[in-house]
């Protein structure tokens, strides 16, 4: 697999501060399953960190901040919340693990060729994540966002002004850019999509999306 | 492999306070661990726009799961004090949305969510990373003013706005700054490839 279009180093170095919204943090997380490239860099950004914290100037703790620690050291840990939610077997591959285990709503028509998938974040969130799923040869409709949206491809291939996009390959969207992107042949394309604002379609289809828009 | 491990434990002197608590649960490596750490980790939650208490009390929190995964701490992939940053990183994230959700339930999502899966990737550049010397070193070539907007953007989740309102310097230099910084980050991957 080679990937060619990645995140900026901003939106990585931001990843790893824990600095993204949740849903941005999965289309990153999703990219970095698939590409040690980006992996490596989001690596350097936590050493970066931990650069910085040796080089804080420390705190003045609470009295008898260490006494409480030490009386703390043998009481069990808290119970992890295991959460072993069944997971969907008819997900695309590509995605980590943690999105795996999230509830996955049922595919939807929104236009001819398409086909949306909600997916729940387990925390509210100001980007929404889903999969789209789009068929062989569509030409998708020109549309506008208010905010930004992260595409990271899971199968399949489109192209765009920007190039080609395949397996693994990260594309950000923003209000400013207009693309029109076209499926190629092969299999059906399914992107994991991470967007921030509405969606603005004009037209029939327009009008079709609007339940999609509002879920 | 070993012995890259051995330099790297040198490199690092908390290292070895980490291994002592993993092999003999040893207190006073974790007295030192904590009263050197603590009160740093205070303050990045501080800046992360944390209250003083919440931020003791995750201080709190990251050293006790110093003392409890020590065992799982690997000298060869972080130093000891990038490990602790990520955890503690981890733990703001899981607070605030314990906060958000009431506070009630105990909250550990953060850690799965920056676990990258187990199947490693054929890419050189990964090792470039295990040497985390060499970041430091990079991170010196940057200017004190390079650092500090990399600082206020990322770990103080500062906007560029506020960072150039802060800083009094234009937005543009703000930006131009960051990219700069940023590729030289970038550049100490691209090195190896
Ligand atoms: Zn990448």
């Amino acid at each position: 697999m080679t990937i060619t279009h990645h995140p900026d180093e901003e939106m990585l170095a931001a990843y790893a501060a824990g600095a993204l919204d949740l849903g941005q943090h999965v289309a990153i997380a999703t990219h970095l399953a698939a590409c040690g490239r980006c992996r490596a860099f989001s690596r350097v950004c936590e050493c970066v960190g931990g650069a910085m914290l040796e080089d804080e100037a420390p705190a003045a703790l609470a009295e008898g901040a260490l006494d409480r620690a030490l009386r703390r050291l043998d009481a069990p840990a808290p119970a992890a919340s295991a959460k072993t939610q069944p997971v969907a077997d008819d997900l695309p591959p590509g995605l980590p693990a943690f999105v795996k285990g999230y509830d996955f709503g049922p595919w939807r028509w929104i236009a001819p060729r398409i086909h949306v998938r909600a997916i729940a974040l387990p925390e509210p969130s100001p980007t929404r994540v889903l999969l789209l799923r789009s068929a062989p040869g569509t030409k998708l409709i020109h549309h506008e966002h208010t905010g930004v949206e992260l595409t990271c491809v899971l199968t399949g291939a489109f192209s765009h002004e920007g190039g080609r996009y395949g397996p693994g390959d990260f594309d950000l969207g923003d209000p400013s850019v207009e693309h029109e992107p076209h499926i190629e042949a092969g299999p059906p394309c399914i992107c994991l999509v991470a967007m921030q604002g509405d969606l603005k379609f004009g037209g029939l289809v327009g009008r079709l999306m609007q339940p999609f828009v509002s879920f | 492999m070993t012995s890259s491990g051995e330099r790297r434990r040198r490199d690092d002197p908390w290292a070895a306070f980490v291994e002592a608590i993993s092999v003999r649960q040893d207190r006073e490596a974790f007295a030192a661990l904590f009263s050197h750490f603590a009160p740093r980790v205070t303050t990045y939650l501080m800046k992360n726009r944390t209250s003083q208490q919440q931020a003791e009390e995750i201080a709190q929190e990251a050293l006790l799961s110093v003392w409890r995964k020590a065992q799982l701490y690997d000298p060869r992939s972080a130093s000891v004090s990038t490990w602790i940053f990520t955890i503690a990183r981890n733990l703001r994230i899981d607070a605030s949305r314990r906060e958000r959700r009431g506070g009630a339930i105990h909250v550990d999502e953060a850690e799965a969510e920056f676990a990258l899966d187990d199947a490693p990737l054929p890419d050189a550049r990964m090792a470039a990373v295990q040497s985390e010397a060499r970041v430091r070193d990079a991170m010196r070539t940057l200017s004190s003013q390079q650092l500090k907007v990399i600082q206020m953007s990322f770990f103080e989740d500062k906007t560029h706005g506020e960072i150039a309102r802060t800083l009094q310097i234009p937005l543009g230099t703000v930006k131009s700054r960051l990219r700069l910084a940023m590729n030289r980050l970038r550049g100490l991957l691209d090195q190896d490839a």
